[in-house]
């Protein structure tokens, strides 16, 4: 049986209803996917004229989502209705969509048009698609490569969630072992301390650090799209944390190290947070097979062994007003943007927060 | 005429096209980035058919990306025309 445009009807879920959302659940089950309304901004529903879901998908800012269509209609123009509708409205607020999908299905995408950055096998591929690509990423760092007569040349990638001691010790150690080091800088505004105020803490704090090249993350490392378990509440390692880092180390040594000829990234141990435990272990992994070396320094401690130095006690601190105690772990930049009324609007917030970054 | 937003017109349906514009810095040109899956037997013409749509409503300065799943002359055009009216704000007495 051939199916018309005409012979379908699409709707958007009514996420404070119940009823509906139970309707998708079980849809989505058969196909396991355990469907959270709160992982999306708005569903859309594709029905066929007997009223039973033919096909559904979500948009969570430019990432699509829960893309389903039932087998008996893959043949029909409900997928390309259900992605059309999803990056129509994501292109609306961003210059591009991704998705996040199995590798196995990734051709049918890229037969839309999208195109595949990189998969995580066996569970991930991320395909992307609108005015601006990786491509373009790659141009804007090509502008901003710095020439070098060495090949030492190193990478640092911080959040800076705030810039501490810690993070300028990683940072001098690399500026003094290498001949050019870009300090990637996530600008994805997820985190309590803004990516302006992050950004601005840095550059103060290592003005004299002069090899140091300070570049903005755009969405293709630690992003909310790429690497979204990294901002998740409640850190977690379990195979969808350790893939999304896949897929960010992938995105680094394919698209970005050789552009700007990046040789060695350092890193910070992790002690803390099992999320970015995961990322550095997928660092390990992968870098070294492609010729980058990872180099990962112990992190700092003061006042005994034990102390070391982590920009979530900062943020702890804050919430528990005894940053004073904690002073020891900020350089000059942060501790007078701490201890000035500039700093209120971020303490209050981090005051009522539960994330973890 | 002059690109004032972004816009997008089309689908990604099989016999139809999608097209996306965006503003650029004035005196930068056209970019325009084809992709089609009858790229080597229609790439030319669809190229054609977009210059000369450009050309009939003087625009300069565009970013212009169309992807075509083998749309026919008549909807490349329709398509390209939607997507110039919608990123020049003359669209009339449509639904956007």
């Amino acid at each position: 049986m051939i199916f018309e445009d005409t012979d379908f009807r699409q709707e958007l879920l009514d996420t404070e209803n119940p009823l509906d959302v139970k309707l998708l659940q079980t849809f989505l089950k058969k196909y396991d996917f355990d469907f959270n309304p709160e992982e999306v901004d708005f569903t859309m529903i594709v029905y066929n004229l007997n009223d039973d879901i033919i096909g559904t998908g979500s948009l969570y800012k430019n990432t699509l989502k829960y893309v389903v269509i039932a087998p008996e209609f893959r043949e029909t123009t409900a997928f390309s209705i259900v992605v059309t509708y999803l990056t129509d409205k994501g292109l609306e607020n961003y210059k591009q969509c991704f998705v996040y999908t199995k590798p196995t299905t990734a051709k049918l995408f890229k037969a839309l048009g999208f195109s595949l950055i990189t998969t995580a096998e066996p569970i991930y591929a991320v395909l992307e698609f609108g005015y601006k690509t990786i491509k373009d990423y790659q141009k804007k760092l090509e502008k901003l490569k710095v020439k070098t007569v060495t090949e030492n040349v190193a990478a640092v990638v911080v959040n800076c969630n705030p810039f501490t001691i810690g993070h300028r010790y990683l940072i001098e150690k690399a500026s003094k072992e290498n001949e050019i080091v870009y300090l990637f800088v996530v600008s994805e505004n997820l985190s309590a301390f803004t990516f302006e105020v992050r950004w601005k803490l840095i550059e103060e704090g290592i003005t004299d650090l002069k090899n140091v090249i300070m570049l903005a993350t755009g969405p293709y490392i630690v992003s909310g799209a790429i690497f979204p378990n990294y901002f998740l509440k409640n850190e977690s390692w379990n195979l969808v944390s350790q893939k999304q880092a896949e897929i960010d180390v992938n995105i680094f040594t394919t698209y970005i190290a050789p552009i700007l000829n990046i040789k060695k990234r350092y890193i910070g141990s992790e002690n803390y947070c099992l999320t970015t435990k995961a990322y550095n272990t997928a660092m390990h992994k992968i870098l070294p097979e492609n010729g980058i070396k990872v180099i990962e320094y112990e992190r700092i401690s003061v006042n005994g062994k034990d102390n070391y130095i982590s920009a979530s006690k900062v943020r702890e601190a804050i919430k528990e007003d005894k940053l004073n105690e904690f002073l020891n772990f900020l350089p000059e930049s942060t501790k007078n943007f701490l201890l000035s009324a500039e700093s209120d609007s971020i303490k209050a917030k981090i005051k009522q927060s539960t994330a973890r970054h | 005429m002059e690109i004032l937003k972004k816009s997008q017109s089309g689908s990604f349906e099989s016999s139809d096209i999608i097209i996306l514009i965006e503003p650029v810095e004035p005196n930068s040109g056209r970019n325009i980035d084809i992709d089609s899956s009858v790229m080597l037997e229609y790439g030319d013409t669809i190229k054609a058919l977009i210059t000369s749509k450009l050309d009939s409503y003087n625009i300069s300065d565009i970013h212009l990306i169309a992807k075509d799943k083998g749309a026919l002359e008549l909807t490349i055009n329709a398509r390209l025309e939607t997507a110039i009216k919608r990123a020049c704000n003359i669209q009339k007495a449509t639904m956007h």
